[in-house]
């Protein structure tokens, strides 16, 4: 009775296992579920690990046992089918007759979307519907390489410990080895303790509808440095940087470039966004995208200056590397000024590479231009 | 056993269940949630419950030892007490993700079959009586897939309002119903402004003893909240308050 509830899970993207499924049994075995609100819980402490699968599960487990409509249509789904973006892309498809109007699919999807006119540029407009098909890389790239385990191993190489501060740690095995050498005089050794002393700056693009395919990537390998450094200090940004980041994920409270670029410059820093953008708000002294930004200095310059500050610095892109001509003209453009890497594992491997030797690797990057 | 909460503990039905589900099926209990939550509050409650808090501390022989004897020279920390009592306790790992990865690998053992390896004396020691274990995390870092997978996971939370109510009566049984009917929604929309270190149910118990000492019948006096920095720990914090104040926003 439970095996395909276990494989709806497994569909709605919670990591379960025949682990799980004989722990279920055993506690079932132990009387541990005698009505469904307990049948519940324990379904949720056998499967759900993660907080951010417990949605996923409430859905599922409404679905399978209360048989609720809402429950079939994941929620990530429906925030996707209700971006704009993907309401363009749909509305191109019916027009070129790629999808059928009566499809059922669309009939329950489109409908509601289809009543809403979008009112973006023709060029805004072409765009996202450029990145809707870059989605398909996506799941390539998450399926071929990158994965949460082998993402740990390739960070794990930008650990950099140096002995630091007074020699104050006993070791005891010296200790041991050099007192049985003295004929038991003891001997006590003592070594500087190791510490982890690398710092590290992240800064991501969360916003516009062009990182929307990317979002799934990003959060994996933003979790996963926030699990490797100690001192990580992350802050956001929209599309290209203009005289401040953010500390907060809505973008509300800014953090001044100038601050940021009186930090050490050992520092790591790395960046995290697809770099795509148009190509005003690179070059233009006003092309800030925030429209009420007074920062009259243009993007280009800011990148400049956070490359200079810190030698040790990377930009990683969640477009793969075969897309960048295509997709866009400013990854070029970024990629002369920042050594960029996309979100393959051997990316980051190469972008941990670049971090560690401080930017005097001769290697160009990607052959996109040569860097500064 | 089962445990139904104490006298100066709210225990929500859903996590009472959690709680005994673990206990049932001996499985560490990971409990994650913001501070004040009551997280590492549970274990001493549930450890209250059994009376059983201080049963595994060992015993002072430290005239005497037997050189030739290597037990006698073991010091044992918390987790290897848990394991040697004759009785079952309650094991608090607390703020597990502040350790780094490497102390967290070496407790799968510790999590899977309640045993750890003696490496000097190659001894492996196995508990007596499986500890029923509860390990709190703020999340500040992610734990490792294998660490999770031997967990039961539970988060807490914050509590809504009506529970918050609960709360507050258990330690102030006497508070007046009106203090705590105003003193809620302020407090609730501070908690919403987005500052560094929000108020947490600490800060709130806090501030309603100082509210009672005082013996105002509202937390408000002409639009300044009294005792505001038992609500607010943090200078930035206090000075972002007075600037939206000053604004009216």
């Amino acid at each position: 009775m439970f095996l395909p509830f276990f494989q709806l899970l497994r569909d709605q993207g919670v990591p379960v296992s025949l682990r799980h499924v004989l722990e279920l049994y055993e506690a079932l075995e132990k009387g541990l579920a005698p009505d469904l609100d307990r049948l519940f819980i324990l379904l949720r402490l056998t499967c759900v690990k993660k907080l951010e699968h417990f949605d996923a599960f409430e859905q599922t487990f409404a679905a399978y046992f209360l048989d609720a409509e809402h429950g079939r249509v994941p929620r990530f789904a429906r925030d996707f089918w209700e971006s704009k973006a993907f309401r363009r892309w749909l509305e191109e498809e019916v027009r070129r007759g790629a999808v059928a109007e009566r499809d059922p699919g669309l009939r329950r999807f489109g409908a509601p979307f289809r009543a809403q006119g979008d009112r973006g540029s023709p060029v805004r407009q072409l765009r996202r519907r450029k990145v809707i098909e870059a989605r398909r890389y996506v799941n390539y790239a998450a399926a071929a390489t990158l994965r949460a385990e082998n993402l740990r191993q390739a960070l794990a190489s930008l650990r950099h410990m140096v002995p630091a501060g007074p020699a104050t740690e006993l070791d005891v095995d010296e200790t041991v080895t050099r007192s049985s050498r003295n004929g038991g005089e003891i001997e006590l050794i003592f070594r500087r303790e190791l510490r982890d002393r690398i710092q590290v700056v992240v800064l991501l693009d969360n916003g516009g509808s062009s990182m929307i395919p990317y979002v799934d990537l990003v959060k994996l390998v933003f979790a996963k440095m926030r699990d490797q450094f100690r001192d990580l200090d992350y802050y956001y940004f929209h599309n290209c940087l203009y005289g401040c980041v953010y500390s907060d994920h809505q973008r509300r409270t800014p953090y001044p470039l100038h601050q940021l670029l009186r930090r050490d410059p050992e520092t790591r820093l790395i960046i995290i966004g697809d770099a795509n953008m148009a190509p005003a708000e690179l070059l233009i002294s006003n092309g800030a995208i925030d429209y009420f930004s007074k920062v009259r200095v243009p993007g280009r310059e800011w990148l400049l200056q956070l490359r200079s500050h810190f030698p040790r610095s990377v930009w990683l892109n969640p477009v793969p590397r075969s897309g960048w001509r295509r997709e866009s003209s400013t990854i070029t453009s970024i990629g002369q000024i920042f050594p960029m890497e996309d979100l393959t594992l051997s990316g980051i491997r190469q972008a941990v590479e670049w971090l560690n030797a401080g930017g005097t690797s001769p290697r160009q990057v990607g052959g996109i231009g040569t860097r500064r | 056993m089962q445990f139904l909460g104490t006298d100066r503990y709210y225990l929500n039905p859903e996590l009472r269940e959690i709680v005994n589900i673990a206990i049932a099926m001996e499985k560490p209990l990971l409990v994650t949630g913001e501070a004040g939550t009551g997280k590492t509050q549970l274990a001493f409650e549930i450890a209250r419950a059994l009376g059983r808090l201080n049963d595994s501390r060992f015993g002072t022989r430290d005239s005497g030892r037997d050189v030739n004897n290597i037990w006698d020279y073991l010091r044992f920390g918390p987790i290897g007490r848990a394991f040697q009592a004759e009785r079952r306790c309650v094991l608090l790992l607390d703020e597990i993700d502040k350790t780094d990865s490497d102390t967290q690998d070496n407790l799968l053992d510790v999590l899977e079959d309640s045993s750890f390896v003696i490496r000097e004396i190659n001894h492996k020691l196995k508990a007596r009586q499986r500890p029923i274990t509860i390990i709190t995390s703020n999340a500040k870092r992610e734990l490792s897939d294998p660490f999770l997978r031997r967990c039961y996971c539970h988060h807490i939370p914050f509590p809504a309002m009506e529970e918050m109510t609960r709360i507050v009566r258990l330690h102030y049984p006497q508070i007046p119903a009106p203090l705590l009917d105003s003193a809620l929604p302020t407090f609730y929309r501070l908690r919403q402004m987005g500052f560094e270190k929000p108020p947490a149910t600490g800060e709130l118990l806090d501030w309603l003893g100082a509210l009672q000492l005082d013996g105002v019948a509202r937390p408000v006096d002409r639009g300044r909240i009294l005792h505001l920095g038992t609500l607010l720990k943090r200078a930035q914090d206090l000075l972002k308050y007075k600037s939206r104040e000053s604004t009216g926003t």
